[in-house]
């Protein structure tokens, strides 16, 4: 135990080196997030400005802190001053806050976004009273966005492994109980009590178990799982040698999509890192405790996600679930007892232990214990990666952590559980997230998509999307997802496309309950979701849509007509310049016709008519819709 | 366990599931992908059943019997549940003819299967007499697809040797993924894809050869629907006698289960479906023995002839001739592949009646063959194959083949003896570890050939020797003391031929067994001995300008032919040979361009002929064509015409529906298919008539029923119809005919029976009508439909089937396929 010790110490020395550094630090977000949002550009500029200027400083690549719509995020270090968060910073920005900032005096107040630490700056809060962040309860993504995920003594120095110490130190029977007593339960959609799991698994027979950690993310627009591991791989891994100790497994896999190359490659060393702090392998801790881990790539199959398929991948299979019993907890991997547990989940386990279950569980609601994040995206004016207790309703996610929906329009629907889930209406915003009240309401908790809709977004359409894409995704197996997710797919493309019939919403429901009676597995129980829910709040869009042939929120695009007002229109041309079927005509400064029968939907005289003019409108069924005049293009858009 | 099924009070054992335990009380439960050898898969989802304390509907299959479990199986919910989701999968299985109204009197009318093309209904499914999926829907009372049925319109895979796979028919049971893995550790096929594109492949899309596939046919037996097919025996007609018997082509004696069709052997499968049988076992089996060489009249030389003869002339010159060899001159040479019974007689003819100590008996060698030099001192030989070359015979004063096959020897004999062998004859034979298996009789022997020992015992009675006089292998057997052989179903693993392909028998009596069962030749370890004929590429004939396959099996041909062209009239027809050796086959014009000199055929692929010509590509050139034929439809001034075409009709009534427009009638034009994806040239049609109506017998266009259903219609609301013309196949035609006669409305049809010349010679398209013989070729196509005799017609149509279902056997295993080049042997 002495070198892990030893660890603990240096560790600490480090850190708090670290928060005293004398030279200025940059804490820079470039996971995968930030590095979509021009991380990359950005610190290329910082660090060549620091090796041209011989800039005493030091850069570190920091996971995510959540708040995405303000990618690339900055904590800036300056010894003597507070730290500052900054948002959207580019390679100017940088630049300009640390000659001002850094060099200079000026804090850069125009991008902070708040202190960090404690000590007072002019014009910059506490980036904690920050509005996305002030509802939220950061305790899985304690670590992301501020320690290097790539150092294990920042994780060592933030209380890391402590939790795995206790459970090496209480027992696999009172590590159980701790995870009973917290309330845990499965975050990766299904929201089984994950103590019973376990329980199953240390009760069947055998000697060989096995743990997979399951970092398959698969849903579109999903990326909580991704973004714990980037920010904080140790997390998850001490939560796998936790479920592991006290199931008693010998062998832990990490199933993780190939998609997600830096989540792997900070894994592994991670993984790297644990050997050498004797966490892995023989006799862990002198605890007479054995384990190691490897590391699995999925080929980025959306069934892998579902447990029996994902077992079968791992076994050199194709990726076709199997039906249970026996379930995985009794014969999984190779026929041995499994438990396979989401990123998530794990990562709570550290914080239970650590901390104990009295304290987890102080957060949530009745049946939902703890914290959940969610990837918060759509129509809402702060997209990001929260994380909130359970028990908090809708409303508060959406308006008070996401700021409500941009430019004045009307919230319609929010959609939780991706694919597997459903829409919830406006009305129901009252609704508390937890796992009971999501099911109840049509739609599923999930790994936690969170999309909100306005009233811009036609639910047909949404419908559609979802079911697309778990259409594609079906393993092919059974006859109800495989073919029963085409048909849907096809009423709901012939819906949208004018040609649906009454009758079509009947079939929709009958063909939705027999897939959902008769999947084999959850991905095709849970397909029908988007249909049956959407049907359930907003039968009459799709009956706007089949009897008026008109789509509310101007989104089918075959059954919106693009036109041209004579009062507006001057002539500019810009439209049939631009129209890929030469379908607008008109002279040189007189107003311009388009040409119905050859028009084909595409949209693009309407993006392309000057916002003062405003000219081109649109039509569904009676309805019209004009664009608001503007004499210059806002900047925001 | 005891537990209740539906009220009734059962009691389960050890391990067993739910749908087991059922079955076996005679509750029935719908289920699909479950087979008795395979471990529950639950693919099929049909088994739903509702257990107490279970959320959701459980399959059967894959939950196992429990104690005080309390099972539903027939709740509406359920049967509801289960009617769902097989229209689901019917919505990805051709099933328009599970819906159909009329099946039986179609089946009636279209005995013949059509034998070449894809499989897009039960009436041309090689699988529709043990379908499970057809008694599934029946039981289940579906009759509705939710949505518009999808047609994968993937290509037959006919790339490999004995297997034929329709995908297109393919309900993802997983069955043939199973057993493959079952039967050999590891998969040749799996599951390839995902979505609706998931479908069965070997790896990487190889074939079935290069993945490894040793051809045990297991994947075949459990496959529920035609998918997967025996291409030999895959158009016979339901077996009628299922007979027990040992294989004899090697001396592992696997048992086998040999199928017969009115005394021919049609399949031969393994006894114990767990463990595989060998390629030879499985497939091979009945092309043998049915092969076109075997002999089946004795011979006798006259001269330089040899001359058939009936038995009682053969016996009785052979005993003649052989009474001047008695003595040591005399020698018998057969081997181990003829029954103890065989052999205990030919020993005994040989040293009792020839008095002679020469009576061989040689050991195949491992690939079969059993070659032996004749001692020197022979005079008189008696051989029961090839095992002595040609070249060796010389000096023999008398060779007497008693044999299964005509070869280089046996046109050398004296005499020429047919021989029954293997399935055809009752016996017992040894195995390699010597113990005895039996035989039994599964078929009918080629023409007069005979059983081995019936033949000796004879000549020896010819030859005036008594003690011979058995009337049965069973009087032998007893006279030997055999007790009962055993079948050796019991075993514990597969024949070595079963587990490598190359371990396989060559030979069986001297004789190639490729050169009697094609396919063999594309397995590894081709025979090289085996000329390949060079394909050359034609210059002359009529090209093909343009191919398309309109409709699954519906190909639209534009041939280069500019005096066809000159002289067409609507109705006429061309007849086509395809090579030199191919059948004479009639098309309807469809089309033609004088200016261009084109005309256009559609093509109905249904048989081996049309078969080949749909094989061809453009560019190709078809070898002859004679045409235009027939006389031409009446063009005139009718009044309302309806025209209904079904499959090759649609495209055939455009032009006459053209000129009967341009003749100023009302042109009514009723296309019928049935599902969406048979119909074609809407747009064209849409150009010719004053209305088109198209219907299809599942709904998934326009109006769902046939043709004759909107004509009915039409006729029952009084709407004035003055003539109906109907070109399609015979059943379409006189289902119009049976519907217009009450209203006394003229109604046409082109007939379409079995047609060679097409000049009136041959006589091959007599079609009686009005009780007066016709010609179909100069004095039709068409005629007055209502005085045509449909029952001879149908009748005269399946004259040839039984040579067709052998023709096609060998013509799909020569069909290229990508890949091969001009010098692959499959072109032969």
């Amino acid at each position: 135990m002495t070198s892990l010790q030893e660890a603990f110490t240096k560790a600490r020395i480090q850190w708090d080196k670290l928060q005293d550094s004398k030279v200025p630090i940059f804490f820079v977000g470039a996971a995968t997030c930030g590095r979509a949002a021009g991380a990359s550009e950005m610190l290329e500029r910082l660090r060549g400005y620091i090796k041209a200027k011989s800039v005493d400083a030091l850069v570190i690549e920091v996971g995510c802190l959540g708040l995405c719509y303000l990618e690339p995020l900055v904590i800036v270090h300056k010894p003597g001053a507070p730290r500052v968060c900054y948002g959207n910073v580019g390679p100017d920005e940088i630049i300009a806050i640390l000659e001002n900032h850094v060099l200079g005096n000026d804090p850069c107040a125009q991008w902070a976004l708040g202190k960090v630490t404690a000590g007072e700056l002019e014009g910059i809060g506490d980036f904690n009273e920050h509005p996305m962040l002030r509802r939220q309860v950061r305790r899985i993504l304690r670590n992301c966005g501020l320690i290097d995920p790539e150092n294990s003594y920042h994780y060592l120095a933030r209380d890391g492994y402590r939790g795995f110490l206790k459970a090496l130190e209480i027992g696999p029977g009172k590590t159980l109980e701790e995870v009973k007593a917290s309330g845990l339960r499965g975050r990766g959609g299904a929201g089984f009590p994950t103590w019973r799991k376990w329980q199953f698994c240390r009760n069947a027979p055998g000697e060989t178990k096995y743990l997979i950690c399951n970092a398959d993310e698969g849903d579109p627009g999903a990326f909580m799982n991704r973004s714990l591991i980037e920010g904080d791989p140790h997390a998850v891994l001490e939560g796998v040698l936790i479920a592991g100790f006290t199931l008693g497994a010998s062998q832990g896999y990490i199933y993780c999509r190939a998609e997600y190359p830096l989540a792997i490659h900070r894994l592994e060393l991670a993984i790297g890192q644990m050997r050498e702090l004797g966490l892995l392998g023989e006799n862990i801790q002198a605890s007479g405790f054995s384990f190691d881990l490897t590391i699995k790539k999925g080929a980025g199959a959306f069934v892998c996600g579902e447990e029996t398929a994902l077992i079968a991948s791992i076994e050199g299979g194709r990726g076709m679930p199997r039906p249970r019993p026996p379930f995985p907890a009794e014969s999984g991997l190779w026929g041995k007892p499994t438990v396979i547990q989401n990123v998530e989940s794990l990562g709570n386990l550290p914080l239970i232990l650590n901390n104990g279950a009295k304290w987890y569980a102080q957060y949530g609601s009745e049946s939902s214990k703890g914290t959940k994040t969610f990837a918060l995206a759509g129509k809402v004016e702060r997209t990001g990666l929260v994380e909130v207790p359970l028990g908090i309703t809708l409303k508060d996610v959406i308006y008070d952590i996401g700021g409500g929906i941009p430019s004045d329009k009307v919230l319609k629907a929010v959609q939780t559980g991706g694919p597997s889930g459903g829409c919830i209406p406006a009305e129901k915003m009252d609704l508390t997230v937890d796992y009971e009240s999501l099911t109840e309401a049509g739609s599923i908790m999930g790994s936690g998509g969170m999309i909100v809709l306005d009233e811009d977004n036609c639910m047909v359409d949404i419908a559609k999307y979802f079911l697309s894409f778990t259409q594609e995704e079906s393993c092919g197996k059974c006859p109800p997802c495989r073919v029963g997710t085409r048909a849907m797919l096809s009423i709901l493309e012939r819906i949208s496309a004018g040609e649906g019939e009454m009758a079509d919403l009947d079939k929709l429901e009958t063909i939705a309950q027999t897939v959902k009676d008769g999947s084999l597995c959850g991905l095709g129980q849970t397909a029908p979701n988007p249909v049956l829910t959407t049907l359930r709040y907003f039968r009459k869009e799709y009956e706007d849509h089949i009897e008026k042939c008109r789509c509310p929120a101007f989104v089918c695009s075959q059954m919106i007509s693009y036109h041209i007002d004579r009062d507006r229109c001057t002539g500019c041309g810009a439209c049939a310049r631009i129209c890929p079927v030469k379908a607008i005509s008109g002279e040189a400064k007189k107003p311009h016709v388009i040409d119905q029968h050859v028009c084909i939907h595409c949209g693009a005289c309407l993006s392309t008519c000057p916002d003062v003019y405003a000219a081109v409108y649109r039509r569904s069924g009676e309805l019209t819709r004009y664009e608001a005049r503007r004499e210059k293009r806002d900047k925001t858009n | 366990m005891k537990l209740t099924i539906d009220r009734k009070a059962v009691t389960a054992k050890k391990d067993e599931t739910v749908l087991q335990c059922a079955l076996r009380h005679d509750i029935s439960i719908p289920h699909l992908c479950t087979h008795s050898h395979l471990s529950p898969f639950g693919a099929c989802r049909l088994c739903v059943v509702e257990i107490e304390d279970m959320p959701g509907y459980p399959t059967s299959c894959t939950t196992p019997a429990a104690e005080a479990m309390v099972v539903r199986t027939d709740t509406a919910a359920l049967q509801n549940l289960r009617r769902n989701i097989l229209a689901l999968m019917m919505l990805e299985h051709p099933s328009a003819c599970l819906i159909c109204g009329r099946r039986d009197l179609c089946e009636e009318y279209r005995p013949v299967a059509e034998k070449a093309g894809r499989t897009t209904g039960c009436h041309t499914c090689n699988n529709k007499n043990v379908c499970e999926v057809r008694t599934l829907a029946e039981e289940l009372g579906f009759c509705d697809l939710p949505i518009p049925p999808s047609y994968h319109h993937r290509p037959v895979d006919r790339s490999n040797p004995f297997i034929d796979r329709d995908l297109n028919l393919c309900i993802l049971c997983g069955r043939c993924v199973r057993i493959c893995k079952h039967q050999h550790g590891t998969a040749t096929i799996d599951f390839v894809d995902r979505s609706s594109k998931t479908h069965i492949s070997q790896a990487f899309d190889r074939s079935l050869l290069d993945a490894g596939c040793r051809f045990c046919g297991s994947c075949v037996d459990v496959c529920p629907t035609g998918t997967l097919a025996d291409r030999y025996a895959k158009w016979y007609p339901k077996p009628d006698t299922i007979t027990k018997s040992t294989c004899i082509f090697c001396e592992q004696a696997c048992a086998l289960k040999l199928e017969a069709n009115k005394g021919e052997l049609v399949t031969a499968r393994a006894v114990n479906e767990d463990i595989p049988i060998c390629v030879l076992g499985r497939f091979a089996i009945p092309e043998f023995l049915n092969s076109t060489d075997r002999l089946r009249m004795p011979y006798v030389r006259v001269g330089k002839v040899l001359r058939e003869t009936q038995w009682k002339e053969a016996l009785k010159t052979t005993a003649a001739k052989l009474k001047e060899f008695i003595g040591d001159g005399f020698m018998l040479v057969c081997d181990t592949t003829s029954t103890l019974e065989d052999r205990f007689v030919f020993k005994k003819f040989t040293r009792k009646v020839m008095k002679s100590k020469n009576y061989i008996e040689i050991e195949p060698n491992y690939r079969g063959i059993s070659l032996s030099s004749l001692p020197k001192g022979t005079k008189a030989v008696l051989l029961t194959g090839k095992f002595v070359p040609s070249s060796q015979l010389n000096g023999l004063e008398l060779l007497i083949v008693q044999d299964c096959f005509g070869t280089n020897v046996s046109q050398r004999a004296d005499v020429v003896l047919p021989a029954a062998i293997f399935a055809e004859v009752n016996g017992t034979i040894l195995d390699g570890s010597g113990q005895k298996r039996p035989l039994h009789k599964a078929c009918d022997p080629p023409g007069q050939a005979k059983a081995e020992w019936w033949i000796i015992s004879k000549l020896a009675q010819a030859m005036g020797a008594k003690g011979f006089a058995y009337r049965s292998a069973g009087a032998i057997s007893k006279e030997l003391g055999i007790s009962k052989a055993k079948l050796w179903v019991k075993r514990d693993q597969a024949p070595e031929a079963a587990q490598d392909l190359e371990r396989r028998r060559t030979f069986f009596r001297g004789h190639r067994i490729c050169e009697k069962v094609f396919a063999l030749r594309e397995l590894p370890i081709r025979d090289s001995s085996v000329p390949s004929r060079a394909v050359s590429k034609r210059t002359d004939g009529f090209q093909i300008l343009e191919k398309y396959e309109i409709a699954p099996n519906v190909h639209e041909i534009v041939i280069q032919a500019p005096n066809v062209a000159k002289k067409a009239q609507p109705g006429q027809f061309v007849i086509v040979m395809v090579d030199e050796k191919s059948e004479r086959v009639p098309f309807t014009l469809c089309d033609w361009d004088a200016e261009k000199g084109t005309i256009t055929l559609i093509v109905l692929e249904v048989g081996q002929s049309s078969r080949k010509l749909v094989l061809l590509e453009a560019g190709d050139r078809i070898d002859h064509m004679v045409g235009p034929l027939g006389i031409p439809l009446e063009i005139k001034q009718y009044g309302t015409v309806v025209l209904t075409g079904g499959c090759y009709g649609i495209g055939a009534i455009l032009r006459i529906a053209a000129a009967l427009r341009e003749a100023g009638n009302h042109v009514i034009v009723i296309v019928e298919g049935r599902s969406h994806y048979k119909h074609y040239y809407k747009e064209k049609l849409e150009t010719v008539c004053d209305e088109l109506i198209q219907t299809t017998i599942d709904g998934s266009l326009g109006i769902r029923g046939h043709a004759v259903d909107v004509v009915g219609q039409k006729l029952k609301d009084g709407e004035k119809i003055d003539c109906v013309v109907a070109v399609g196949c015979l059943f379409m035609m006189m289902l119009t005919t049976r519907e217009t006669k009450p209203y006394g409305v003229k109604t046409l049809v082109a007939l379409n029976p079995i047609m060679l010349d097409g000049t009136g010679m041959c006589g091959a398209c007599r079609v009686t009508v009005d009780k007066e013989m016709k010609f179909a070729c100069v004095d039709g196509p068409f005629f007055d439909a209502h005085l045509v005799d449909w029952d001879e017609l149908r009748d005269r149509r399946v004259a040839y089937s039984a040579e067709e279902i052998h023709l096609v056997g060998r013509t799909e295993s020569v069909a290229p396929y990508p890949g091969h080049g001009d010098n692959c042997r499959c072109l032969r």
